[in-house]
C-alpha cells in the first residue's frame, strides 16, 4: 500500500530514518520507530498471523493495540502487537502460526 | 433468579441457522452457532459464557465481541439485550504476562 | 509492597482526561494521568476536521491543533502525563494498579478521575475476519499519524459522523471510496459531513449492508445488499464491489470496565454500560469520578467541558476551592455543553426522524436518503439567495451547533443569532465582498460564493477545496453537481491558499451562468 508523502491538511511527512529488517527471513524497508504494521502494509503484507483453530489469516483491524488481531512474532516473541510496537533496524518479524512460527506447530 | 428449566422449555429446541458458522469472538474463535447453542444447554449470561466457550476470555479480552455475544444471548432467550446479565470486570483489565503480574506486590520468592 | 500517593490520578489522557487535569492543575493540584498509549490526546490527533461548535468550544480549530493547544497547557500547569502506563485495576478504595513497563504499580488517589473513552463497535459477516477488513479508527490511525493508505478502494460501512469523516479524510488521503453503506435508512452523521463526500461522487446506499468479504488472504471484494423491514437482506438486491479495504464505523461504546470493578453503579442504555453520575461528575462511589465518553458517547468538544467540570469538581472536593466557586463554574461550563446539546442530533433525538427545521423548513429529504441536497430543495433554506453580485450561498440545512461563519463575515451579511444551531441566514441589505472569510470558516464546508454574472453567459462559483493537488489558474475540468455527477465544463480562475484559511483552499471555478447553483465541486478532466 502506498505511503503518504503530501496531506491537503497534514502537509509534507516528516522524513524520517529508513531501516531495515526482516520478515519471514526477507528484508523489508521501513521507518524507524513507525509502527512494524505500518511498515508492512507499505511492503504489501496483509497477513499478519494464522489463527490457532481455524488457520485463518489476520491482520490489522483496530491499529490501536485493543484488538491483537495483528500480533506476530518479533525478535523470538510471540503476541506483539505490530500496530503499537515501533520499528527497530534489524528487528526479525515472523508470521504467526497459532502462538508460534512454524505452520504445522 | 431465571428458572433454567422453565426458560429452556420457553426458548424450544436448537435449531440450526444459516449463518451459524459466523465467527463472533475473533480472539477464541467462538461462533454464532456455538453461542446460540450453549445458550441451549443453559447458559444464560455472559460471564458463564466466557467460562464456557472462552468467548471474550482472548487477548482483547472482550472488546471487540462483548456486545455482538450479549445480543445473541438476548436473541436467543427472546429478551432484550438489556436483561442479559453483563460479564463481571476484573483486573487485568488488559492482557498482561503472567511474569508481570507474579511479580507484583514485590518480587516472587522461589 | 509502595503505593505511591495523589491528590488526583486521571486515568486516559484524552481530550476529558487532559482538560479535567488542566482546570485542577490550574488550582494548585498536582494531577498525575496515566494512559496505555504511547502518545497523548487520545483519538484527538487523528481528527483532521475543523471542528464545530462556537469559539468558546474552539470551533473552526482543527482537531490535531486542540490536541497540541491541551498538551501545551498541560505541560504549562504543570501536569504529569505517564504513557505506555497500562491500568489494569481500579478499586473502590480509590487504589489504582498500573502496568509500566515490565511491572505493576501501586497508586492511591484521593481522587480518581475515569477518563477512559470509547471503544468501537463491530459487526459481523462472512469474511468479516480477513486482513483488510478494518475500523475506522484503524483508517485514522494509518492515514493520519502513519501517514499510510488504509487502502486504495475502500468501501464504508456506517453514516454516522465517524463513517463520514472518515470517508472524506479517506479521499483526501488520496484513496478511493466506492460506497458508503448503512443498514439504517438515513443519513446518521451531520448533513453537511455527507454533501461533502456525495459532491466528491461517492454512492450512499441506505438501508444495505454487508452480505460478504470476499478474498483468500486478503480483501478483494464486498458484496452488500439491501434489508427488509426484518433487517434481512432481500434476495436479488446484492452489489458487487472490487475493493481492497473495507471499514466499519457502526458506532461507539464506552470503555467503562474500570468503573465497573470499582463497584460505581452502573446503567444499561441503548448507548452501552455508563456510570451513573450527578451534574459534578461524580460517581456512586466517593471520590470517584467519570467524564467522556466513558459516561455517554458525545464529541470530543462536549469531552472536553465534562473534563474540566470534573476537574473543577475534584478540586472542591479535595479542599481547594469552595462549593460557591465550584457551582459558579459548573454553571458556565453547564451552558456551553448545552449549547453543543441543542439542535436536530441532541441526544434527546438520536434515532428520531426530525422532518422540519426549528426554522418550520421541511429538512432535505434527499439529504437523508442520498447524502446531498436536491437541486429543487436548496432554494427553501435562508442561507440560499439570488442576488446581483458575489454573494454567499449556505447550504447549512440542518439545525446543528456550529456558528464561526457569522463572526467570519466582517460585512455582517451572514446571520445566527444567539442560539448556534438556528441555520445561518443572509441578510441581503449588506453587501459581500467576495473575502472568502466564510467559506474557510465553515466546518462543514458548506458555504459558497456565488456570482451569476462575471461575463456574458457565464458565472462563477467559488468553493472550498482541501484536496492535493491543489489545481491551477487556467486548467480546465468538469463541474460536479451536489450529487457528484458531471453538470458542466468548468475553467478555474481563481485559487486562494492564504494561511488564514487553515488548508481549506478556496477554488473559483468558471461555469454556464445557469450552473451557478448547480456546480459544488471540481473535477480535473481524466
Amino acid at each position: 500500500m502506498e505511503r503518504i508523502e503530501n496531506h491537503p491538511i497534514l502537509g509534507e511527512t516528516p522524513k524520517r530514518k529508513k531501516v531495515t529488517f526482516s520478515y519471514d527471513g526477507k528484508l523489508l524497508e521501513g521507518y524507524e520507530g513507525e509502527p512494524i504494521a505500518a511498515a508492512l502494509k507499505a511492503a504489501g503484507v496483509m497477513a499478519h498471523r494464522y489463527t490457532a483453530k481455524k488457520h485463518e489469516p489476520r491482520g490489522i483491524f483496530c491499529a490501536i493495540g485493543r484488538c491483537t488481531d495483528c500480533v506476530m512474532i518479533v525478535d523470538g516473541k510471540p503476541n506483539i502487537r505490530t500496530c503499537i510496537t515501533p520499528l527497530e533496524a534489524g528487528m526479525v518479524v515472523q508470521t504467526q502460526y497459532g502462538v508460534s512460527a512454524k505452520p504445522d506447530a | 433468579m431465571t428458572d433454567i428449566q422453565a426458560k429452556l422449555k420457553e426458548i424450544g429446541p436448537f435449531v440450526e441457522g444459516a449463518d451459524d458458522n459466523l465467527l463472533v469472538c475473533r480472539c477464541e474463535e467462538v461462533t454464532k452457532g456455538q453461542i446460540r447453542k450453549a445458550v441451549h444447554e443453559g447458559i444464560f449470561t455472559l460471564e458463564e459464557m466466557r467460562r464456557y466457550l472462552r468467548s471474550g476470555m482472548g487477548l482483547c479480552q472482550g472488546q471487540t465481541c462483548g456486545k455482538m455475544v450479549k445480543s445473541i444471548i438476548a436473541s436467543e432467550l427472546k429478551v432484550s439485550p438489556s436483561e442479559v446479565v453483563p460479564a463481571s470486570s476484573r483486573a487485568p483489565m488488559r492482557p498482561i504476562e503472567m511474569c508481570i503480574l507474579a511479580e507484583d506486590g514485590g518480587v516472587s520468592h522461589e | 509492597m509502595k503505593i505511591e500517593r495523589y491528590d488526583m490520578i486521571v486515568i486516559g489522557a484524552g481530550p476529558a482526561g487532559l482538560s479535567a487535569a488542566i482546570e485542577a492543575a490550574k488550582k494548585g493540584l498536582k494531577p498525575i494521568v496515566f494512559d496505555e498509549n504511547a502518545k497523548p490526546g487520545g483519538q484527538l490527533f487523528k481528527q483532521i476536521h475543523k471542528f464545530f461548535g462556537s469559539k468558546e468550544h474552539k470551533a473552526k480549530v482543527r482537531g490535531f491543533k486542540i490536541g497540541e493547544e491541551l498538551l501545551d497547557e498541560a505541560e504549562k500547569y504543570g501536569v504529569e502525563v505517564i504513557l505506555d502506563a497500562t491500568v489494569v485495576g481500579l478499586y473502590p478504595e480509590k487504589e489504582v494498579t498500573v502496568k509500566v513497563g515490565g511491572s505493576v504499580r501501586h497508586y492511591k488517589g484521593d481522587a480518581v478521575l475515569v477518563a477512559t473513552g470509547a471503544s468501537e463497535n463491530m459487526v459481523n459477516f462472512e469474511g468479516w475476519t480477513k486482513p483488510g477488513v478494518i475500523g475506522a479508527g484503524a483508517a485514522q490511525t494509518m492515514m493520519n499519524l502513519h501517514h499510510i493508505k488504509p487502502g486504495n478502494r475502500i468501501l464504508m460501512l456506517g453514516s454516522g459522523n465517524v463513517g463520514l469523516v472518515v470517508s472524506y479524510q479517506l479521499l483526501q488521503a488520496g484513496c478511493e471510496v466506492v460506497a458508503l453503506a448503512d443498514a439504517a435508512p438515513r443519513v446518521g452523521g451531520y448533513g453537511v459531513h455527507a454533501a461533502k463526500i456525495a459532491r466528491c461522487g461517492v454512492p450512499f446506499y441506505l438501508s444495505h449492508t454487508i452480505v460478504r468479504v470476499e478474498g483468500e488472504d486478503a480483501v478483494t471484494g464486498v458484496v452488500i445488499g439491501q434489508v427488509g423491514a426484518d433487517w434481512k437482506i432481500i434476495p436479488g438486491t446484492e452489489k458487487h464491489f472490487d475493493v481492497d479495504t473495507v471499514c466499519l464505523a457502526v458506532g461507539l461504546s464506552p470503555m467503562s470496565q474500570l468503573l465497573k470493578q470499582a463497584e460505581v453503579k452502573m446503567n444499561d442504555t441503548k448507548g452501552g454500560h455508563v456510570p451513573e453520575i450527578d451534574r459534578y461528575g461524580a460517581t456512586s462511589v466517593p471520590g470517584i469520578y467519570a467524564a467522556g465518553d466513558v459516561s455517554g458517547i458525545e464529541e470530543a468538544s462536549s469531552a472536553m467541558i465534562e473534563g474540566r467540570m470534573s476537574g473543577a469538581s475534584i478540586t472542591c472536593y479535595l479542599g481547594y476551592m469552595t462549593e460557591e466557586e465550584r457551582d459558579a463554574r459548573i454553571e458556565e461550563l453547564e451552558n456551553q455543553l448545552e449549547t453543543l446539546r441543542q439542535g436536530m442530533f441532541a441526544p434527546k433525538n438520536r434515532g428520531k426522524l426530525v422532518e422540519k427545521t426549528d426554522e418550520g423548513i421541511d429538512v432535505s429529504m434527499n439529504l437523508l436518503n442520498k447524502g446531498f441536497v436536491a437541486d429543487d430543495e436548496i432554494e427553501r433554506f435562508p442561507g440560499v439567495t439570488h442576488q446581483k453580485g458575489i454573494h454567499p450561498v449556505i447550504e447549512c440545512t440542518q439545525n446543528i451547533p456550529c456558528n464561526p461563519c457569522q463572526d467570519a463575515c466582517k460585512m455582517g451579511c451572514i446571520r445566527i443569532g444567539k442560539n448556534i444551531t438556528s441555520l445561518p441566514a443572509i441578510d441581503e441589505e449588506k453587501k459581500c465582498i467576495g473575502c472568502g472569510m466564510c467559506v474557510a470558516s465553515c466546518s462543514g464546508q458548506s458555504i459558497f460564493l456565488v456570482e451569476e454574472d462575471v461575463e456574458p453567459g457565464f458565472g462563477e462559483v467559488t468553493m472550498p477545496y482541501e484536496f492535493l493537488p491543489v489545481p491551477e489558474v487556467g486548467d480546465k475540468g468538469i463541474a460536479l453537481g451536489r450529487d457528484g455527477k458531471e453538470v458542466c465544463k468548468a475553467e478555474v480562475t481563481k485559487v486562494r491558499c492564504a494561511p488564514v484559511f487553515d488548508h481549506t483552499n478556496l477554488l473559483t471555478i468558471k461555469v454556464p451562468n445557469d450552473m451557478v447553483m448547480k456546480a459544488r465541486f471540481y473535477k480535473k478532466e481524466a
